[in-house]
């Protein structure tokens, strides 16, 4: 019985790479192929390295993306932490309030969050790293929830507070460091999130790295398929990134 | 080492009242333990003098200045919990100077600091080790002396023994009142375990329904407890139903006299509350009332033995183990109580 469900979790197991890596690798291999019948070379990635936009547009979604992340932890943490020990009936709100971007339509998400946005804002492509950190919303705060309900978070708030912590040094030094994995995870979901958004970026004319892929797929689907690629992969190299130094900070501890 | 003082702290969350009008002073290096049931306000009062609840009246003062609106983290009181609550990323030499670094202090200060503490609270060399590599009884070691670190004015004990096996406890505890000894800190220690209390203050404070009902040395709370409650709650006692005659009360022979300004009532119901330690036991007749002695357990220098009356009540009697009588026909004896150690309590 036992030899059996191993065999029926192996088969799941299987299916479920397959399911992400042969449409992944599939595009990949075409990313390779040339005018040559079964020949493959690195001809779609030079003409896309060399094209003058693809860097600027990869630094400028990864830093958009990175600022996201910061804000949603800027916010987050200190937010979630006092909700979890003073506020538990606000907790259950704000809980169903989170998941609120999963539920209204990117247009009217777009734009009701930009005119709540202070004009100086609206008229930046920073009004993005707030509009995204809200999209991901519902991902990252449950990766933050989850953390800090796995530690005696009112304990470690009370002993540093008495031991003379005050309300940002306490969250620095006593709740941040015992919830690294959870907000690893919800840096590495935020970030993954936001250099992949097109809707809401191209919604509120912005050129990010997809909105960029979109226009390059006008003139050569090619191109598109090889940029679509590398942009599965930074995102997985990222959070891979973010793993390992998770893991290291494990080993620490 | 500073002077606390509790001045009529009211506390209620929503129609209960876990502190009502409490009041409580505590002198410089004194240790004084909050002692009373689950529910009777004694760590809402701790949790008020730390700053992490917030009384919704009264003041607490430490040398007379008023601390009441001063946040935690300005209080200066270090503090011990129930829970180990070290910080798990922390190893204990990081632990004990926790306070130090919220107080920026210097790698030298700290580490001069650590190492101090560590050899005080027996942990030398172990330093190095995080809390999940460390006992129960270690962890609370490295709790007291991270309470202690940054020489607090105030030293506050939430029930600190509870997670620890017998052993352990009472090991700790004797550590925790050598420490406090050395350093001559105020101390407030909450707990539920009378011998514990008992065992480790100066005072101790006898709590019940938000109130303090009595404070004082330990043999005198428990020689001379102030009312039932405290009677009750302190040490063992026997209640033997009885009633009022002519000012007068008879328990197990003796007459004890009752004040004519009393609040019993003539005839009234009421119980005799007397200490296992003040019945005499024999096995003449002419010493007593007649009991039959049903169960005796043996704890080394004392034993207890529970003897039934003819009325139904059971009698606990505890004594000297060399002193129990060994003649002992068909279980009966005679029980005799010096009519001063009786107590008069409401039925």
């Amino acid at each position: 019985m036992e030899r059996r469900n191993k065999r029926v979790l192996y088969l799941i197991s299987f299916l479920y790479l397959a399911y992400i890596f042969i449409p992944l690798t599939a595009a990949s291999e075409y990313t390779f192929k040339t005018s040559v019948q079964g020949k493959y070379s690195l001809d779609n990635y030079r003409s896309v390295f060399v094209e003058d936009d693809f860097f600027y547009y990869v630094l400028r979604s990864f830093w958009l993306s990175a600022l996201s992340v910061f804000i949603t932890l800027l916010f987050q943490i200190p937010l979630q932490t006092w909700l979890h020990i003073r506020q538990s009936k606000l907790k259950s709100v704000i809980e169903t309030a989170s998941l609120l971007p999963l539920i209204i339509p990117v247009v009217a998400f777009a734009i009701g969050a930009q005119v709540a946005m202070p004009m100086f804002v609206q008229d930046s492509v920073l009004e993005l790293p707030f509009l995204y950190s809200m999209l991901s919303l519902p991902y990252t705060y449950r990766a933050i929830d989850i953390g800090l309900s796995a530690v005696p978070l009112r304990t470690l708030y009370e002993a540093a507070r008495t031991s003379g912590g005050s309300w940002a040094k306490t969250i620095s030094a006593a709740v941040i460091p015992n919830i690294r994995g959870a907000i690893l995870a919800a840096a590495a979901l935020g970030f993954a999130l936001c250099i992949g958004e097109f809707t809401l970026t191209s919604l509120l004319h912005w050129d990010t790295f997809p909105t960029w892929i979109n226009d390059v797929s006008q003139d050569s689907v090619l191109q598109a398929i090889t940029l679509s690629v590398i942009s599965l992969i930074l995102p997985i190299f990222v959070i891979a990134g973010f793993a390992v130094s998770f893991k290291k900070e494990k080993r620490r501890i | 080492m500073k002077t606390l003082e509790l001045q009529s702290l009211t506390r209620s969350f929503r129609d209960v009242k876990a502190l009502d009008k409490f009041s409580l002073s505590v002198n410089q290096g004194e240790l004084v333990s909050l002692l009373g049931p689950s529910g009777c306000g004694k760590t809402t009062a701790l949790r008020i003098i730390a700053g992490l609840d917030h009384q919704d009246s009264g003041t607490v003062t430490i040398d007379g200045r008023n601390i009441s609106e001063v946040p935690t983290h300005k209080r200066n009181m270090g503090m011990v919990f129930q829970q180990y609550s070290l910080f798990p990323n922390l190893n204990a030499e990081e632990n004990i100077v926790f306070g130090l670094t919220m107080r920026n202090a210097t790698k030298i200060q700290k580490r001069t600091r650590a190492s101090e503490l560590l050899d005080l609270v027996g942990l030398s060399g172990l330093g190095g080790r995080y809390p999940h590599q460390l006992s129960g009884g270690q962890q609370q070691r490295v709790a007291l002396a991270r309470a202690i670190a940054f020489e607090p004015e105030i030293l506050l004990l939430d029930e600190p023994l509870a997670a620890l096996d017998a052993q352990v406890r009472y090991q700790v505890r004797e550590e925790i009142r050598r420490i406090q000894k050395v350093y001559g800190i105020t101390t407030i220690f909450v707990t539920h375990d009378q011998e514990e209390a008992m065992s480790i203050s100066d005072r101790v404070a006898v709590m019940n329904q938000g109130q303090l009902e009595q404070i004082d040395v330990p043999q005198k709370l428990y020689e001379f407890p102030s009312n039932p409650t405290v009677a009750r709650f302190i040490g063992s006692m026997n209640e033997i139903p009885s009633s009022i005659e002519g000012q007068k009360v008879k328990v197990l022979g003796s007459l004890k006299s009752i004040a004519a300004e009393s609040e019993f009532k003539e005839n009234g119901d009421i119980v005799a509350l007397v200490r296992p330690e003040a019945i005499s036991l024999s096995n003449s007749s002419r010493a007593g009332v007649p009991g039959v002695l049903t169960n005796i357990s043996f704890l080394g220098p004392i034993s207890h033995l529970y003897i039934n009356l003819d009325d139904g009540t059971e009698i606990k009697v505890s004594q000297s183990s060399h002193q129990v009588p060994r003649d002992i026909k068909d279980g009966k004896i005679f029980l005799s109580i010096n009519s001063d150690s009786v107590m008069v309590a409401n039925a």
